[in-house]
């Protein structure tokens, strides 16, 4: 049976038309979704990075969005280990930071990630305030101990990450 | 202050419940003992003896008398309290303020120790949220919460599970269901209870299932004889009920208590949302296992979101007390109350319910549900009401968050707690609103009243008032306002934005008529103090609204916690003096304003006003009126001293014990040697 050469063509088409809208489509929820937050390049940075948002519903991007704020809490508990053994002055202020970190990384994001995955988004909004709330703890404990804060910049990008991520969340409610 | 008997979820108490155990005191007839090799090597002399029991007794009996003598904690010598000078002192927002090189500080265990209440329900150890079940059956009040086992944060839910035959005093018992089936791995949700007419008793709740699914499962009590109801039985023909295809399954759950029908069958309701508008749906059965659901809907509110915790039962408009949830009829009324996810409110509409249709319309479509009155101003949630048959009234229970760090919830091991309970009623004079009232048997534990009557505030007032410690105190304020100047100010000017409590920078913001009330967890000098106030401005119409606030901005130097201003207008009627009752119980403080008109729950973590720091004031901080004060403090609860008394009896028995043991022993030398 021979097959229509133009028939063939269409189909092609119709199938990569298909693509493209549907990608298109995915990449209009990502940017619908990071319209309205506290700051939409960081939350498209943050969503695009993750191959999983090609194909993500609210709750999946949500769920990369607490990734990241987990990814960055490691990140800062690593940066807090070398600190104490470079900067052994800040030592009580350090101990506090790893303190409040801890409840980012053990509590706050397990218990936002069991809301968003069971469908109780309040508590994962919960977490998220949570963890802007340590950063801001562990920034303001250098001061405490009359000392200039070395996580500054660590520290505002916890704050700002998890404020974004807060907003995302925001929409499930 | 922990009574020494004091129990919490993780470690029940498994003293037997219904019988007292005085432990076990050796016989005394020596004939019974087998003849035994005399040691002769270890023997205690007789004045060894005589002086070890000697010393015994005499620590019985101090301990016997100093457990029971009340010790006053304040100093007798302290003079009476000093009003500041009102024209000096001029108490102004800039005194209210933080100075400037404030102390630093990070959360010690004195501080986080501090914050545990002491009549306020909590498990003890993690994280709380949900009350559940609520029920009085055979004696014995329950509750049963949303329980987190693993951290002091949301997580995996079970029900945890406490008794009381008061309300006040817990008994915690092992966890009543655990997530152990498919349908509730995901966590053992919010359900309610509902007794049965031969009194048996059931469990409507909702579990997470394995994919996440929100279904409603049946449970019941393992053993309906045991008035504790420790074991609970999941039935086998679990989820009796699916999300409808028309609402996300994610969506639907906290199923209500039933109620007969007219037509003999039982009815529920179930909160839900379709896009922005929030729903309560009617579910029909007879046997709580298959259910119709209601083509008609009970209600909804478009643009309030999802309704979860839903709760509808009647009020009677003219005789005072409860109803049990399926009273209908002349005289009634219905109030439907929902929470809202969105704004983390509870809210509440009273209006007619239809049995024949199964609809309910409020009285006033303004402030209907989601839109207007919230049982509570400040942090309060998830609230669940139930009929109490025994004292014939409805109570109301409800979640208290933290609203402090996760950081500083962890350290201390635990998070959340109850609101103490409430009786709920209709207003009999306004007809508009609930009231809300502590329960009577909170009167129970207050111990050392003190009186103040009429304390004059002119404006600028500031008073301490010497009652001793503040951490845990009931205090019930009335104002009386000069009616005369009160009438002559009516001329004032509207003001251009109406009044909130939120929006007008607290207690440290004068003007003409307000504020005034008191400080509660004050410290010396003010560095940290939580004011419950009145404020009373000109309303749109002319006339004077009065608002009732509790002020948390200065409540703590923490940068951590929560600093918001709660509150709302509260209705007074004409010839009302202005009244307040406060709870505080060291970290949460509840307001009640016009006999619980309007009530505020609020979460208060200060770092220096604690312990003996912590300190009572009245406040005028109104330019324009003076302020007549009477009130009336109790201590609250069992503290070091007074009341303890009794737990001295277990390490006084066991000294008994010994001494009758050691006397014995010495009997039976006696009686060897001779």
């Amino acid at each position: 049976m021979k097959f229509s050469f133009p028939l063939t063509i269409l189909l092609l088409l119709l199938l990569l038309q298909q693509t493209l809208l549907s990608a298109m489509a995915d990449i209009q929820l990502i940017k619908n979704t990071c319209k309205g937050t506290p700051s939409s390049s960081l939350c498209l940075k943050i969503l695009l990075a993750d191959p999983k948002s090609q194909n993500a519903d609210l709750t999946g991007l949500a769920l990369i969005g607490v990734d990241a704020v987990n990814n960055k809490g490691l990140e800062i508990l690593e940066q807090i280990v070398a600190l104490k053994k470079s900067r052994q002055e800040l030592r009580p202020a350090l101990d506090h930071c790893a303190e409040v970190y801890h409840a980012v990384v053990d509590a706050d994001v397990p218990s936002s990630r069991d809301a968003l995955r069971t469908g109780v988004a309040k508590f994962a909004e919960q977490g998220m305030a949570d963890s802007a709330v340590e950063a801001q703890v562990c920034e303001g404990s250098f001061g405490e101990h009359g000392r200039t804060s070395p996580m500054t910049g660590s520290n505002n990008a916890m704050d700002d990450v998890a404020n974004v991520v807060r907003a995302i969340i925001r929409k499930l409610l | 202050m922990t009574s020494q008997t004091s129990s919490d979820v993780e470690n029940p108490t498994h003293a037997p419940l219904l019988d007292d155990d005085y432990g076990y005191v050796p016989s005394l007839d020596a004939s019974d003992q087998p003849s035994q090799p005399q040691e002769t090597n270890r023997q205690p002399s007789k004045p060894v003896l005589l002086l070890i029991s000697g010393l015994l007794a005499i620590g019985l009996l101090v301990a016997l008398i100093v457990g029971n003598v009340r010790i006053e904690t304040h100093d007798n010598d302290a003079p009476l309290p000093e009003r500041r000078d009102p024209i000096e002192q001029g108490v102004s927002e800039k005194s209210f303020g933080l100075p400037p090189n404030v102390s630093s500080f990070s959360w010690t265990d004195d501080m986080l120790s501090w914050q545990m209440p002491a009549f306020h329900f909590t498990p003890g150890k993690n994280w709380m949220n949900d009350p559940n079940g609520p029920v009085f059956y055979k004696g014995w009040y329950h509750l049963f919460y949303q329980y987190s086992p693993a951290a002091p944060v949301w997580g995996l839910i079970v029900w945890g599970h406490a008794v009381s035959r008061d309300m006040v005093h817990w008994r915690h018992l092992p966890i009543a269901m655990e997530t152990d089936k498919w349908y509730d791995v995901n966590g053992v949700w919010t359900g309610s209870t509902t007794i049965l007419p031969n009194n048996e008793l059931v469990v409507l709740y909702t579990g997470s299932t394995n994919e996440s699914v929100q279904v409603q499962n049946l449970a019941y009590p393992a053993n309906p004889s045991d008035p504790l109801l420790v074991n609970w039985v999941k039935d086998p023909a679990n989820p009796v009920l699916v999300p409808p295809k028309w609402i996300n399954i994610k969506d639907f759950r906290d199923p209500t208590t039933a109620w007969l029908t007219p037509e003999g069958r039982w009815r529920m309701v179930i909160g839900t949302k379709v896009n922005r508008t929030g729903i309560a749906i009617l579910y029909d059965t007879d046997d709580f296992k298959s259910y119709d659901l209601l083509d008609t809907k009970l209600h909804q509110v478009d643009g309030t979101g999802m309704w979860e915790c839903v709760d509808f039962f009647p009020v009677s408009k003219n005789e005072s007390g409860g109803l049990d949830t399926g009273v209908i009829g002349p005289g009634i009324k219905h109030v439907l109350k929902a929470s809202m996810d969105d704004d983390r409110c509870d809210y509440y509409a009273i209006g007619d319910y239809n049995p024949k249709t199964g609809t309910w319309v409020p009285d006033n479509p303004k402030i209907d549900v989601g839109i207007g009155l919230r049982y509570d101003y400040g942090i309060y949630y998830a609230s669940k009401t139930f009929y109490d048959q025994n004292k014939e009234r409805r109570i109301l229970w409800s979640w208290i968050k933290e609203t402090d760090s996760e950081s500083s919830d962890i350290k201390k091991g635990w998070a959340s707690l109850m609101a103490v309970p409430r009786t709920v009623a209709l207003d009999p004079l306004t007809g508009s609103n609930l009231l809300q009232w502590p329960i009577e048997e909170l009167e129970n534990i207050r111990s050392n009243l003190n009186e103040f009557n009429e304390v004059k505030l002119e404006p600028g007032s500031l008073v301490p008032l010497n009652v001793g410690p503040t951490s845990q105190l009931d205090i019930m304020v009335e104002f009386e306002l000069d009616k005369k100047l009160t009438d002559s100010l009516l001329p004032l000017k509207a003001g251009s934005v109406p009044y909130n409590c939120a929006g007008h920078g607290g207690a440290g913001v004068r003007d003409a008529l307000g504020p005034f009330g008191v400080l509660v967890l004050a410290n010396k000098n003010l560095t940290e103090h939580t004011p419950a106030y009145f404020y009373i401005v000109k309303g749109k119409k002319g006339e004077l609204d009065t608002f009732f606030c509790i002020d948390q901005s200065r409540s703590s130097i923490a940068k951590d916690v929560d600093k918001s201003i709660y509150g709302s207008t509260v209705p007074v009627l004409e010839g009302e003096k202005l009244s307040m009752r406060i709870l505080v119980d060291h970290s949460i403080v509840e307001g009640y304003a016009q006999g619980g008109r309007s009530c505020i729950t609020s979460r208060v973590y200060p770092t220096e006003a604690i312990n003996d720091d912590a300190q009572i004031f009245l406040f005028n901080n109104a330019t324009s009126i003076t302020v007549t004060a009477s009130l009336k403090t109790w201590q609250m609860g069992v503290s070091s001293t007074n009341g303890s008394g009794w737990v001295w009896i277990g390490p006084s028995l066991i000294l008994v014990v010994v001494f009758f043991f050691v006397v014995w022993t010495w009997q039976n030398q006696r009686n060897n040697r001779s």
